[in-house]
């Protein structure tokens, strides 16, 4: 199983404790701003779906699969493993968690 | 015994490899560290014309910061373990997120995706290599900053950081990416890290807006390369222009491109026309709105009449030229007058704006791409033959007509040999053009994968023979093309190789280096 989402963010704040450790012994550089405690996180399926799956589904490049009552599981396997021209999504791009809510959403 | 590792680094045997994945487990966490068939499955597929089991990795690690990766390379050169790096991962048609040879073990650092700053004043930003263009863009909308982003056309799920370290183009006056690299933090292969040009300096606050600091210039080594680590990357973003004018403009013959470029370059070259200027043939752009499948059946080439169908059906010419004019409105007009008058002169030009074109697919995801946003229209070229094949033909000619002509005219016999298209396009640097065939097949067909192989083989062999050198090349061909350039360039390569990861831990095959 991979970390979930809290789960991940907590590490990235832990980490984060310890790069601030790091940049006082002396590494660090000049910014304006503060650099953000955690990197980015999907809020929901239907964030990826907008940030991801749209380009080529809404954009008549793939087929559409909104609304085709397409099976969940389906839906993961494919993201996972591509089909044909459709490249595979990995866990570091699309989480376990984030992936079974974009495939509940698609099937919807 | 079946082993449990689905590949194995070459070299390495299973015993030094499970003790190697437990120490990689305690430094990034047993979750972080994929071994397993269903969990490697996504890091396989490749749209190259090889077999899967070539670029097969044995693992993947999926590390968050600079110092977990500090401490892989430790790992790595204890266990003489080769690590292959991905940021995004998104390296489509040249080898996507598989490993150069099988076995190496992937340092996935998509997780590592914080935007570190983004200064709208000096116009530039800093980010980690899992950052995409997408998240860079939507960061920007929402905090209001008048900047625009050079992309890739795979823009939404690409990202700068591994676009710019192999050298990637975009489409607007920042087009050329690399020239807008400033500063990288680079993990050695001994786990020291180097930051480099003025963000050496302790303090310095000069790192994103100086690109050269003290001695000799070090950003260059680090791309398409395999000598460090990237885990910072900086780069400038382009101000907003107050006024933007998309055109594409249209020819009729395919040895118009003589007149094209002739007409281009001194524009280009003076800056009246300031961005990577596309001139993309008919086939390249036909899939955004018509079906091959219309116009040719059964195998080989699409006919030379089929094309003028296409161009005739859909509004295309034999070559569209997507350019822009970028400023105030008045200096819009003072070149837009310019280019009109210089592109007026033969008759032959059939030029069109945002007011004639702008609800043609084709056109606005050109649109697009010249002002930075997001899309991945051009993936409709995957659906031009089908199957999933895909490789990214990229040798470099001189911006002069005769040899647009010539490169044009070789690519597409030896296309057609093989029962290809020619999916064209050049894209226009300062003095040069990235001349760019997508190399369309169906990876489904065990025929035509062969044909595939042979004919970017002898595409590379025909090139160089006539002195014509691939920018860029996929992960089964990287050895083949360095060696077209000849063994001196070769041999300064391996010695940098051996001089700064001398156990060979870092991507062993990149562009042929080892």
């Amino acid at each position: 199983m991979n970390a979930t989402r809290a789960e991940r963010t907590a590490s990235a704040l832990i980490l984060t404790g310890l790069f601030a450790i790091v940049t006082a012994a002396g590494v660090a550089w000049a910014t304006s701003q503060e650099p953000p405690a955690s990197g980015f996180v999907w809020k929901d399926g239907a964030e990826v779906y907008a940030k991801v799956c749209a380009f080529c589904h809404e954009a008549k490049v793939g087929p559409t699969i909104r609304g085709r009552g397409l099976d969940p599981a389906y839906i993961r396997f494919v993201v996972r493993h591509g089909n044909r021209a459709m490249p595979a999504f990995r866990t570091a791009e699309i989480d376990d968690e984030s992936l079974a809510e974009v495939a509940e959403y698609v099937s919807k | 015994m079946a082993s449990k590792f689905i590949a194995l680094p070459k070299g390495v045997s299973e015993k030094s490899f499970t003790a190697a994945i437990g120490e990689f487990r305690r430094i990034v966490g047993q979750d972080s560290v994929l071994v397993t068939a269903e969990q490697l499955a996504p890091y396989i597929k490749t749209m190259m014309p090889v077999s899967d089991a070539d670029h097969t990795p044995s693992a993947s690690l999926l590390a968050t910061t600079v110092e977990q990766i500090q401490k892989i390379v430790r790992i790595c050169n204890k266990y003489k373990v080769p690590i292959w790096m991905i940021s995004t991962g998104r390296n489509f048609g040249y080898g996507s997120a598989a490993p150069a040879e099988r076995g190496q073990v992937v340092l996935d650092l998509k997780r590592m995706n914080r935007i570190l700053e983004v200064d709208p004043d000096l116009c530039f930003a800093l980010v980690e290599p899992g950052v995409t263009y997408k998240q860079l863009y939507d960061y920007i909308q929402e905090h209001k900053y008048p900047l625009w982003l050079s992309c890739p056309a795979p823009s939404a799920i690409a990202g700068p950081t591994g676009n710019t370290l192999d050298r990637g183009v975009g489409y607007t006056p920042y087009g050329e990416h690399f020239l807008f690299a400033c500063g990288m933090e680079v993990v050695l292969a001994n786990g020291e890290v180097l930051r480099t040009g003025m963000g050496s300096l302790p303090k310095s606050n000069t790192w994103q807006v100086f690109k050269w600091g003290y001695g000799p210039y070090l950003d260059g080594i680090f791309t398409q390369s395999n000598y460090g680590i990237v885990t910072k990357f900086g780069f400038w973003l382009m101000p907003a222009p107050p006024a933007f004018k998309p055109f594409v403009i249209q020819y009729e013959q395919e040895d118009d491109i003589v007149e094209i470029v002739e007409t281009i370059r001194p524009l280009r070259i003076s800056g009246v026309i300031p961005n990577a200027v596309v001139i993309a043939h008919a086939l390249y752009e036909a899939p955004t709105k018509a079906r091959r499948s219309d116009y040719m059946t059964g195998p080989g080439t699409i006919t030379d009449e089929a094309v003028r169908r296409i161009m005739k059906d859909h509004k295309l010419g034999a070559w569209n030229v997507y350019a822009a004019l970028y400023g105030t409105q008045e200096q819009i007009d003072v070149n837009w007058k310019i280019v009109t008058e210089a592109f007026g002169k033969s008759g032959k030009a059939k030029i069109l704006t945002d007011q004639e074109a702008g609800d043609d697919p084709a056109f606005q995801y050109r649109a697009a791409l010249m002002r930075g946003d997001m899309t991945l229209k051009e993936f409709s070229l995957y659906n031009w033959r089908g199957g999933g094949g895909s490789m990214w033909f990229a040798p470099v000619s001189q911006a002069r007509g005769s040899e647009t002509l010539k490169q044009m005219a070789m690519t597409k016999r030896i296309l057609g040999k093989y029962g290809l298209d020619y999916s064209g396009e050049f894209i226009v640097g300062m003095r040069d053009m990235h001349h760019i065939v997508d190399v369309l097949y169906d990876r489904t067909d065990p025929a035509v994968v062969k044909a595939a192989y042979q004919c970017f083989d002898e595409l590379l062999t025909e090139f160089s023979n006539e002195g014509y050198g691939t920018y860029r090349v996929n992960t089964a061909f990287m050895d083949k093309v360095a060696h077209t350039y000849g063994p001196v360039q070769r041999h300064v390569h391996k010695t940098l190789k051996k001089a700064l990861d001398p156990n060979g831990i870092l991507a062993p095959g990149k562009s042929g280096i080892r």
